[in-house]
């Protein structure tokens, strides 16, 4: 199939105006399939934070902690990707969405902000930034729907592409909503385990709605997509696709189900399963766009920067994605499963009597630093007080 | 306002060579046959269009400086901080010190770490045309810059805040050394590009799209060492007084520590080097604007007509207009920083309307001109009454203190007002001399668009008071330390 893309753009496969663009394409799309996931989990926390009682949201907030700078590093750098590598695209795309794409990004600042503030606010005021998080998560969930909708619909905007976009920005709420629910599921017993459940249980209809709207727009308002997806090769495989999503959302509908009644030991699959139907849906977004950019006006090549200023855009990535990758992926080895309390750091032993007054000591004797939990968290965690489910408060702002 | 300027718009600068600069061609993508498309505009609404992209676009760009400004000179205050605290007769209290002030890095670096998203997307959203004509350029720097700026964090920075314990000694202090390089390496990538279009080197305008070919040129642009010193001058005044101002606020409420008379003293000393720096700066930058854009210099000036004495104007009722009431007129004071061509002093008439908006750049330029000299005159005497009180910012007076902490963030408004004249000096292009706005300028303004204009200054406004009621806060009380457990929650 590549050979002969090449051959229709008149390309030698080693032609590095051929494989550049593709290889930049292919970097945006595992970035923002990393995105939506790893970031989607994050983004549907946040949007179902208002619907939690508020004795509830810092242990939902506690539980995003270890994975919050990871996961804000996906939007920029797949953003930052896509604008340097393909700028005949971005200028296209970016004016015909200037305010749900400003309102994504906003929604993005404003969540990250209030969430890194929440933890160094005074309690008191802790309660403010909770609201800055739901509201910042709900205003990105909505502008991604709204943004796919019209990515879908090739940029339309009269009455009823406007409705159908605002329609799918309620569907991507509710998909987040669902995998930030069955996330919680999976991390966390009890109460809010049980209430995580319910939430799913609402959402996964929607969010099964968003899904077929994707479809059945993208279908019907670009005569090649259809054309593509009824060929003679392909129609099964599509057919599949739509029957594994379908299976999927019926299967976490099932488990949810379960999961009120009680208590499950595989309490991952339903998270998985709302992954796997992401995966798809990006995956047949991706499979129908190919080659295009911009359906059926602008191709990668044509979207894509020159060679000379996409050689040095690459050889940038090439060599510093590596060393953002590993400091940012080996975060996520502990995300799956129940979560586990940290461990208090391991103080060296001091004499009693040798206790200078915080903030004055001298730099030689283990110094506690910004990171240091405070006395009485690590007694509580050395005495073994709270093994498995640290109160949250202080998970938030030890020390 | 027409889409292009004239072709005798063009060869009305007089300026040899300028002749040889092409018309970018208007970009017509081709997308959507009926008209659909977001550049095909109907020119009278375009002059409302640019101004909301330029407010909105002046909006997110101050929002990224104000806070970049303080995470550069505090992430350079705690190198030094940090570096003190290793050995010799203070460490104990330059170590307090560089506990207390992490903490309010932490605050200032998450907003300034996302501040450059809305700055990312709007050059594309507001400007759909600039894309296509100078990617060329501007595509490579600033994928370098994003790149350096997720290295640097994502290596140095958690390290730098969380690791202290994991580390050595000289470890740590070189991962805050590298932290601060981070900064600098980053913020100097943006302002090669803020510098670039405002001086368009090493790259050849060519069928409508810039091609490089010579990219030290581009990077090392005529624009850069002007831009650059004020950036880093302008930064170090903020945030000395920042640094002052907080540790004013602590001693309301409680004597001074060791560690607040140690930052007390290097931010008063750095608080008169800087401003004295950015005096010499401004100069720096204001002879390089009469060469590259001397309309601008014309604007900032008030001055009209060619070739007549250049007068230093203090103020003027109507600037740049026929019948203005002047007030402090200095004779000649301002021929230094006015273009110059073969015939003499060149004016606001020789620009044939491709000035920038006279009346916005005079005053923003005063108003820059008026907080720069404030605050030099607030750091001699600050420097003066600390240095009798033996840096002990307690012995100040009550007044004094309260003054003083009210002055926290006063860099602010000197560096928007910065800002206003480099930005709006910049006016009607969008690359100097070449790419004018209105023709790269997005679609007509719309209802929408007003809206999130509104709401986004709204949201950087409530951030801004959110930082300083949490800084507030930690002067009272002390600033709320965070642990990070990898994986563990």
């Amino acid at each position: 199939m590549i050979d002969t893309l090449a051959n229709a753009l008149g390309l030698g496969m080693h032609d590095p105006g051929f494989w550049m663009p593709l290889l930049a394409a292919a970097l945006v799309l595992a970035v923002l399939v990393a995105g939506v996931v790893l970031d989607g989990f994050d983004i549907g926390v946040g949007c179902l934070l208002w619907r939690a009682p508020s004795a509830q949201r810092p242990r939902m907030l506690a539980l995003l902690g270890p994975w919050r700078d990871a996961n804000a590093f996906w939007l920029p750098l797949g953003l930052g990707l896509l604008v340097t590598a393909f700028p005949n695209a971005w200028g296209l795309i970016a004016g015909q969405v200037a305010v749900p794409l400003g309102v994504m990004v906003l929604g993005t600042l404003l969540r990250t902000v209030a969430f890194e503030w929440r933890l160094r606010a005074p309690l008191a005021l802790q309660g403010r930034w909770v609201h800055g998080v739901a509201l910042g998560s709900l205003l990105t969930a909505l502008a991604h729907g709204y943004l796919l909708g019209q990515v879908v619909v090739g940029y339309q905007r009269d009455v009823a592409h406007v409705w159908f976009s605002a329609f799918m920005a309620l569907c991507a709420v509710a998909a987040y909503g669902l995998l930030g629910a069955t996330w919680l599921i999976m991390r966390e017993a009890g109460a809010l385990r049980l209430q995580a459940a319910q939430w799913g249980r609402g959402l996964v209809r929607w969010a099964a709605a968003g899904a077929a709207g994707t479809s059945v727009a993208l279908a019907f308002s670009n005569a090649g997509v259809f054309l593509k997806w009824t060929g003679d090769e392909v129609w099964y495989t599509v057919l599949l696709l739509w029957g594994l999503m379908l299976l999927c959302f019926v299967f976490i509908e099932m488990r949810l189900q379960r999961m009120i009644m009680r208590s499950d030991r595989r309490a991952a699959l339903p998270f998985l399963l709302a992954v796997l139907v992401l995966l798809a849906m990006l995956g047949g977004l991706a499979y129908s766009y190919f080659p295009y950019m911009v359906l059926d006006e602008m191709t990668l090549w044509d979207a894509a920067a020159r060679p000379p200023a996409l050689r040095l855009i690459l050889s940038g990535v090439v060599v510093a994605m590596p060393v953002a990758l590993i400091f940012n992926l080996w975060v996520y080895w502990g995300m799956f499963g129940l979560s586990r309390p940290p461990q208090p750091p391991p103080f060296p032993a001091r004499p009693a009597d040798d206790t200078p007054a915080s903030g004055t000591e001298a730099p030689g004797i283990s110094a506690p630093d910004a990171s240091a939990p405070d006395a009485s968290t690590v007694n509580e965690l050395a005495a073994g007080v709270t093994p498995a489910d640290p109160p949250p408060v202080k998970q938030a702002s030890a020390g | 306002m027409a889409r292009c300027p004239p072709e005798g718009a063009i060869s009305g600068f007089g300026r040899p060579g300028a002749t040889e600069m092409r018309l970018p061609r208007p970009f017509t993508p081709r997308l959507w046959p009926d008209g659909r498309t977001g550049s095909k505009l109907a020119p009278i609404m375009t002059q409302a269009t640019v101004w909301l992209a330029q407010t909105q676009f002046y909006t997110s760009l101050g929002f990224l400086l104000v806070f970049l400004a303080f995470e550069f000179g505090l992430a350079w205050a705690l190198c030094y901080f940090r570096v003190r605290a290793l050995a010799g007769r203070d460490a104990a209290g330059w170590l307090a010190a560089y506990r207390y002030w992490a903490r309010v890095f932490a605050l200032v670096a998450v907003p300034s770490l996302m501040a450059w998203l809305p700055v990312l997307v709007q050059s594309g959203a507001l400007w759909p045309g600039m894309p296509a004509r100078t990617a060329e350029v501007l595509s490579p720097l600033t994928a370098v810059a994003l790149l350096s700026l997720f290295i640097f964090k994502s290596c140095f920075q958690g390290a730098m805040l969380f690791g202290q314990r994991r580390l050595s000694e000289t470890a740590h202090a070189l991962v805050v050394l590298m932290v601060a390089v981070g900064v600098t390496v980053w913020s100097f990538w943006l302002l090669v590009i803020f510098s670039w279009v405002q001086a368009p080197t090493g790259a050849q305008l060519m069928e409508g799209a810039y091609l490089v070919y010579d990219w030290r040129r581009v990077v090392l642009n005529p624009a850069l060492p002007g831009n650059a010193a004020l950036f880093a001058s302008a930064s170090v005044l903020a945030t000395a007084f920042l640094l002052m101002g907080l540790t004013a606020a602590q001693t309301l409420r409680r004597p001074a520590e060791d560690g607040g008379r140690l930052v007390c003293r290097s931010a008063a000393w750095a608080a008169l080097i800087s401003a004295c720096l950015l005096v010499a700066s401004a100069d720096l930058a204001g002879r390089a604007t009469a060469q590259l854009q001397p309309a601008k210099a014309a604007a900032a000036a008030g001055y009209r007509v060619s070739d007549t004495p250049g007068d230093l104007v203090l103020l003027a009722r109507h600037p740049g207009q026929a019948d203005t009431a002047q007030v402090g007129v200095l004779p000649r004071g301002a021929e230094r920083w006015l273009g110059r061509d073969a015939d003499g002093l060149r004016g606001l008439d020789e620009f044939s309307s491709m000035e920038p908006p006279v009346a916005v750049v005079f005053w923003a330029f005063r108003l820059a001109a008026l907080f720069g000299l404030l605050l030099l005159l607030a750091s001699v005497l600050l420097l003066w009454r600390l240095w009798r009180a033996g840096y002990d910012p307690g012995r100040l007076s009550r007044p004094g203190r309260w003054g003083l902490s009210m002055l926290t963030f006063s860099g602010w408004p000197l560096l928007l007002a910065g800002l206003a004249y480099h930005y709006f000096g910049n006016h009607p292009y969008a690359v100097q001399g070449s790419v004018t706005l209105s023709e790269v300028v997005g679609e007509a303004a719309s209802a929408g668009l007003y809206w999130f204009s509104a709401g986004q200054l709204l949201l950087f406004a409530l951030l801004a008071a959110g930082l300083a009621q949490l800084l507030r806060h930690g002067a009272r009380h002390g600033v709320v330390p965070v642990a990070r457990h990898r994986g563990r929650a």
